[in-house]
């Protein structure tokens, strides 16, 4: 297990390089540059700007230039002053007074001149984590147990009461149902805050809220429903079509032919089996919905990432392109490594040894 | 190995949830303490009493909430500002040599009080501007605003020094900023020194004649120059903050965050959570003047949501003020609560077509006066943009400096007349020997749905008006942007325009003057855009640019826009922007029409505020 761990991580770093080059690529092939403007720019504004984010430089030595400054390691001999966004490394570690090591620069952004791309992984990735999670949790609290009863109580009043919720789930999407939570509970009822989010940097371990009390949760609690509970749809379904599936097995009719209770044939065997194909899909979906979801994060008015993977598209933000692109491949690759990791464990007969 | 992963789960959660628990008494949160200080200003020497008020209940305190728009304000350096968010938080925490009054735009004492010109024998203007002596730095400590101290000790006061660092600071190459070109444009030497020619900061026209008197010298005389001088790249700047001096520790570029901001406007930083809030605190230690009072409101919170949510906070009684997002616009009207606290202000933005007036078909006027003429624009208002928006007859929005009003040029300009429409098109068609629906046109914009629903209403009145068919094309920004400004500019375009300072030459020259921005040039030749080259138009540009007597100085820019729209129809003007607001009763406020307020001069009614 762990040589086959190693061996994955080698092949997650070549994937990411692999990623890094095609977005790089693609985003300077693209027509129009982040810096034009409805008002059109002299060519000496232009070039100041270009010179400014070395954008005056040839393509492969800008890559290269990226690829130094984010994947290899620096040494400093004296603290790091952080006058400059460009200087800015997400991991400084003090040595000695004297030596530094420092990785991970993204570069600054374009469009806010104060703030590097890190600063955008400090302060908004954060809060997408934690409105992830908490969606993510949500997803599976409420899917994985509607996708159990509705398989075993196939084809009764709790099946479809179950998949109804479930079509429900997947076909009213966050933009709808975002505004009506907020017009009920936030603008009628008044229970809930309309819009916001409950915490704020400075994070503990770089992500979790400092403030867990109703503080947190008045604001937490309505987008990640709204977001949760699309998710727990899918969940839902696939939950149901697999343990149907799965109980349909020659193992289970053995089980159940050499007597085992019922419940231990459910938890014990059917149960177990039927959540790989819900463990798969969970991976991508982790790293969907940490990384930032733009719709609800708009609706909601929550500081968070969601809105960098679109607006720095738009704007030519080149290094914003870059971080977000990055940070999702690596959400991505991790959480499938974790996803195969669970494999094992969930089905006996899966070895990587 | 089940049981131990649940453990080790299980304790990760409690050690967050209990650190989670511990942490906000770690953390205190700052208190506001609200003091009131009196300032007595002599010359030179400034005495500065400190008496702190009783501590005003925060039930008591006067906070305003307003909505940003979505996203992060992309800087609050007013050497780099850009945008209206931007210039909304500098032009409250910094003041200008001038300033604008938000409603009229008429140029007012800023941090100078006076200033005088002269022009000099070769063309240029020199303006001294004598600026005040009782201003100082602030900043906001994290529980009260305090003067920022030299390294004496004494409060550094606001001098001519801190605004020429802050006007180099812009100029300097290295700091890149976009709208130095502004400065560029308008300043002897500027342009030079911005763009690398030179590294002699002495070939500036910007001199310390002494620490309170400045002299700018400007390429030709304008009555827009001391406009020009007010605008937030030439605000003072902090320079022991920017670059450290031997008791302020260098911020580089991050002397605007929170905690680190110095600046010295009637109200000042008191915390920026990126992407979510940005507050300002009043700077007690501003002096009133006549034109820029000392703020009633304590604090003042703008949110960055987007149009929808905005509008719940406002319902829920969250936010005090906000602009109504088009879907709600019909609710609003019919609501008997909602309708009272509505308000429609002018806003200094055209929204416009323009053409390649070298292209084929649209290289003869007739056609471009005809589609021009075609199109209903009080209909396209009221069917389609629904926001009360204001019928464009010309390019320069009424209202800026030198601009022509519907009161004074009623008949100036172009509006929708299907009869001579129709006229021009047939003659045009007669000497082509073509009929309307042969003709090839394209319309092209910016992929958006607001864009293209204008676009499908102009193209169906060409239509039923004329019989003309026109192809609508749209690209994504950017690209569209390089399109449009290039050698492949289609032959109808679209493009908005807002004011950076409020004055025709803002508009109608920086736009459709030669190299403007909607009428690029490339080697002395006009290179996409509206590929306009009118010799005797671009001369009437500088004329009335030049002009001194306001009066006459309409007239002139009336002609131009007449020629800009009627004459050669070089855009189809489409309409004026207007802002639809609510505002709570409780609020007294001004509505500005340069796009940033001036909350200073705001009220609230604690009495009536629930």
């Amino acid at each position: 297990m762990g040589r086959y761990i190693i061996r994955r991580i080698l092949y997650m770093l070549v994937v990411i390089l692999v990623v890094s080059f095609i977005t790089f690529g693609l985003m300077h092939s693209v027509p129009g540059g982040p810096f034009d403007k409805e008002k059109s720019l002299p060519a000496e504004i232009i070039a100041n700007l270009e010179k400014r984010y070395h954008l005056d430089q040839p393509l492969w030595k800008q890559y290269l230039s990226y690829l130094n400054d984010v994947f290899v390691p620096h040494i400093a001999h004296e603290k790091p002053k952080g006058l400059d966004v460009a200087d800015d490394y997400l991991i400084d570690i003090k040595i000695t007074d004297t030596f530094w090591i420092r990785w991970m620069n993204f570069g600054p952004t374009f469009s806010s001149r104060s703030r590097s791309v890190n600063d955008i992984f400090r302060q908004q990735l954060p809060v997408s984590v934690q409105l992830g999670t908490l969606a993510l949790i949500i997803a599976i609290i409420i899917g994985v147990p509607l996708g159990i009863i509705s398989a075993l109580k196939q084809n009764t009043i709790y099946d479809y009461l179950g998949m109804s919720i479930a079509i429900f789930g997947v076909s009213v999407p966050v933009i709808v149902l975002g505004p009506l939570m907020i017009w009920i509970f936030g603008v009628t009822l008044k229970w809930l805050p309309p819009t916001g989010w409950g915490s704020k940097p400075p994070y503990i371990f770089g992500f979790l809220p400092t403030n867990l009390g109703w503080d947190y949760w008045k604001y937490a609690l309505m987008p990640s429903v709204a977001l949760g509970l699309g998710s727990s749809a899918i969940l839902a379904r696939l939950t149901r079509a697999s343990l149907l599936q799965v109980i349909r097995e020659d193992y289970i009719r053995t089980a159940r032919a050499k007597g085992v209770k019922e419940r231990n044939v459910i938890v014990g065997h059917a149960l177990k089996n039927s959540l790989i194909p819900v463990v798969t899909i969970l991976g991508p979906m982790m790293a969907g919905l940490v990384t930032g979801t733009f719709v609800t994060e708009l609706t909601f008015g929550i500081p968070g990432m969601g809105k960098y993977f679109v607006t720095s598209i738009t704007n030519r933000d080149y290094p914003v392109i870059m971080g977000t692109i990055l940070l999702y491949a690596v959400f991505l690759v991790v959480a499938n490594l974790l996803v195969d990791i669970m494999y094992a464990y969930l089905d006996p007969r899966i070895r990587y040894d | 190995m089940r049981s131990k992963f649940f453990v080790l789960a299980g304790l990760l959660i409690a050690v967050s949830m209990i650190l989670g628990a511990c942490q906000p008494a770690a953390v205190p949160t700052p208190e506001t303490i609200i003091q009131t200080i009196i300032v007595e200003g002599e010359v030179q020497e400034v005495v500065v009493t400190a008496t702190p008020a009783p501590v005003v209940k925060p039930e008591q305190m006067k906070v305003l909430t307003l909505n940003m728009g979505p996203g992060d304000i992309p800087t609050i350096d007013p050497s780099l500002g850009t945008d209206t968010s931007s210039i909304q938080i500098v032009a409250e925490t910094f003041i200008g040599l001038t300033r604008q009054d938000e409603v009229t735009n008429l140029v007012e004492p800023g941090m100078a009080t006076t200033w005088d010109s002269v022009v000099n024998e070769d063309g240029t203007e020199t303006i001294t501007f004598h600026l005040r002596n009782d201003v100082t730095w602030v900043r906001y400590n994290g529980s009260t605003v305090e003067q920022v101290l030299d390294c004496d000790g004494n409060p550094r006061i606001v001098n001519a020094n801190d605004f020429y660092y802050g006007i180099m600071r812009t100029l300097a190459p290295a700091t890149a900023s976009q709208y130095a070109y502004v400065l560029g444009m308008s300043m002897v030497g500027a342009n030079d020194y911005n763009s690398g020619e030179t590294d002699d900061p002495s070939t500036v026209g910007a001199e310390v004649i002494d620490d309170f008197t400045i002299a700018l010298t400007f390429i030709e005389q304008a009555a827009y120059n001391p406009a020009i001088a007010g605008m937030w790249i030439a605000y003072a700047e902090p320079s022991w903050l920017i670059d450290g001096d031997d008791c302020t520790d260098a911020r580089g570029d991050k002397w605007t965050e929170t905690g680190f901001f110095q600046g010295y406007g009637p109200y000042t930083l008191k915390e920026w959570v990126h992407d979510s809030t940005i507050t300002l605190v009043k700077n007690p230690f501003w002096v009133a003047t006549d034109n820029i009072p000392a703020p009633k409101i304590e604090e003042v919170t703008w949110t960055m949501l987007d149009a929808s949510p905005a509008m719940a906070e406002y319902e829920a009684g969250n936010i005090d003020t906000v602009a109504i997002p088009l879907a709600d616009m019909d609710r609003v009207k019919a609501d008997p609560v909602l309708s009272a606290q509505y308000v429609v202000a002018p806003d200094f933005c055209t929204y416009f077509y323009g053409f390649n007036t070298q292209a084929p078909v649209v290289n003869d006027v007739r056609v471009r006066r005809a589609l021009s003429m075609a199109v209903d624009r009080q209909s396209l208002i009221d069917n389609v943009l629904k926001g009360n928006q204001e019928p464009a007859r010309w390019f320069s929005r009424p209202g800026l400096a030198g601009a022509p009003t519907m009161e004074d040029h009623p008949d100036l300009g172009i509006g929708y007349d299907v009869t001579a429409a129709k006229a021009e098109l047939q003659s045009y068609l007669d000497e082509v020997g073509k009929t309307a629906a042969e003709l090839d046109l394209t319309l092209m914009f910016n992929t958006s749905e607001g864009h293209r629903k204008i676009a499908e209403a102009i193209q169906q009145m060409w239509k039923d008006n004329l019989g003309v068919d026109v192809k609508l094309v749209n690209q994504e920004w950017a690209v569209y942007l390089k399109t449009i400004k290039g050698a492949d500019t289609p032959q109808i375009w679209r493009l908005g325009w807002c004011l950076d300072y409020p004055d025709a030459n803002n508009f109608i020259r920086e736009n459709f003057g030669p190299n403007g921005s909607a009428n690029p040039w490339k080697d002395g030749k006009p290179f996409g855009g509206a590929m306009y080259n009118n010799p005797d138009f671009f001369a009437g540009l500088l004329d009335a640019a030049r002009e001194q007597d306001p009066k006459v100085r309409v007239d002139k820019y009336a002609a131009l826009e007449e020629t800009l729209v009627s004459t050669d129809a070089v855009i189809i003007p489409i309409y004026w922007y207007t802002r639809n607001t609510l505002t709570k009763p409780y609020v007294t406020r001004t509505f500005s029409t340069g796009g940033h307020e001036y909350i200073e001069k705001w009220d609230i009614d604690m009495d009536a505020k629930p």
